[in-house]
């Protein structure tokens, strides 16, 4: 078990995402705002603007028109994907190179923390619910807690996986080992990065949406439960947790989900996830 | 020795006896291994999903992303490699699934049912397979001589 004083230090100790990237969020969600607002934020930001406009002008986004500035950027795609860019520009930086406690590199962090986000606006446009706001942040950033107790995981590697090969699902058997799990830490890291409720409560409740409470984002949690499932399922970013993960029996009555949504919703998204995943990892400087 | 690698709803063949042929991360995805000792070549496919009427213009782009559409691609890929169907070996493995009580999630299931229907239809058998479970798995085949194996939980064992 671990002491809480000692989780809670481990999660001030993670390097802060970039605070444009919450900036933007705020601005995102507040109906005043205005294009120049979202300029304004960007522009100072080198890194930002440079990876934004790179992106934008991706085959990704298949945009009519060259974006050459930020403004553009910003007209073109819409102030929520500019600021679900952000949150994946301010991300990518924060991730070490490896997390040995779940036997990850980056890039298999990265890949896995895209297929969510990517699979959870997708599988919401499948289902022909309206996609709530934040739910590819919220996606991009569900496995944030894995961050901060990775090193605790790596020091207990062994007796986790001996749950695990006895039946035990990852999640369950990070709490019986440590005392917490990933989960539970990310809701912390939300908390200390200022996120919004949405992206705190798909890292507290991605693997039991259904004990949410009843006041949370329970259509962010959902879709972001059902695509973290559908992810490992597909070995996007696999992990040492391998397959062990438990798939929420409430979630299928929630959203409405039949099991050919989810073959379309993998077989339609599958290249897409790939493709932003690559420009993400071609970015310049400290990324995965 | 170059290794060749199989990508997620991909296919790979070859006739230099000196290459490797692996896939890695199979969840519920399935690869099929196939080895002719005679005419030393093999093939693998990564397939991801049962049956290509779920998405038929994604088939037309990437066929190796389903069973019903791959699997004939991968044989025929050996044929015309000069690979003969009476001398092939063929292995299966992944087909893996979740803690998931309702079966919605069943992709695994539901890709080893397709290709057990499509192998008998066609008279192939499996020589050896390692599917289901909670399992992860990295298979390797070699050209050479045809030894595959397959990785999981930290193991790798001879299939």
């Amino acid at each position: 078990m671990i002491a809480p004083a000692l989780i809670l230090s481990q999660v001030k100790a993670l390097p802060a995402l970039a605070s444009s990237a919450l900036r933007l969020g705020e601005l995102a969600r507040d109906e005043r705002s205005a294009a120049a607002d979202f300029e304004q934020v960007v522009r100072p930001d080198p890194a930002l603007t440079a990876n934004l406009l790179r992106v934008a002008n991706s085959a990704y986004f298949g945009l009519r028109c060259r974006a050459d500035s930020v403004r553009q950027a910003i007209t073109l795609l819409g102030v929520k994907r500019v600021s679900d860019l952000a949150a994946a520009v301010a991300l990518a930086p924060v991730i070490p190179a490896r997390l040995p406690g779940y036997d990850v590199e980056a890039s298999a962090f990265w890949l896995h923390s895209v297929a969510v986000a990517t699979l959870a606006e997708r599988l919401a446009a499948q289902l022909r619910r309206p996609c709530p706001e934040l739910t590819f942040t919220a996606g991009l950033l569900h496995d944030m807690g894995k961050l901060a107790i990775g090193s605790f995981v790596g020091d207990a590697a062994g007796e986790i996986l001996a749950h695990v090969r006895g039946g035990l699902p990852f999640v369950s058997a990070e709490r019986a080992v440590l005392g917490v799990d990933h989960g539970e830490v990310g809701g912390l890291v939300a908390e200390a990065w200022s996120l919004p409720p949405a992206a705190a409560a798909a890292a507290r409740w991605h693997h039991a949406p259904g004990d949410a409470p009843d006041d949370t984002c329970r259509p962010v949690v959902d879709l972001v439960h059902a695509a973290d499932a559908l992810a490992h399922a597909l070995g996007l970013g696999a992990d040492a947790g391998e397959l062990a993960r438990s798939v929420d029996a409430g979630v299928e009555a929630r959203l409405g989900v039949r099991a050919r949504d989810l073959e379309a919703t993998a077989g339609g998204t599958l290249d897409d996830i790939h493709e932003l995943a690559a420009l993400f990892l071609r970015q310049p400087g400290g990324t995965p | 020795m170059s290794t060749l690698t199989v990508d997620i709803s991909d296919l790979k063949v070859s006739a230099d006896p000196d290459d490797l042929i692996v896939t890695y991360a199979l969840g519920s995805c399935i690869a099929v291994m196939v080895h002719d000792p005679v005419r030393v070549a093999a093939g693998m496919i990564h397939y991801m999903l049962p049956l290509s009427e779920t998405s038929p213009e994604k088939a037309k782009a990437r066929p190796a992303m389903f069973a019903d559409t791959g699997i004939p691609l991968l044989f025929q890929s050996l044929y015309a490699l000069g690979c003969k169907k009476e001398h092939l070996v063929v292995k299966v493995a992944g087909g893996g699934a979740l803690y998931d009580d309702k079966g919605l999630f069943s992709i695994g299931k539901r890709n080893y049912t397709i290709l057990r229907k499509m192998f008998w239809k066609t008279g192939v058998i499996v020589a050896a397979e390692d599917v289901g479970g909670a399992k992860s798995r990295t298979t390797r085949l070699h050209v050479g001589t045809g030894r595959c194996t397959v990785a999981s939980q930290g193991l790798e064992v001879e299939l």
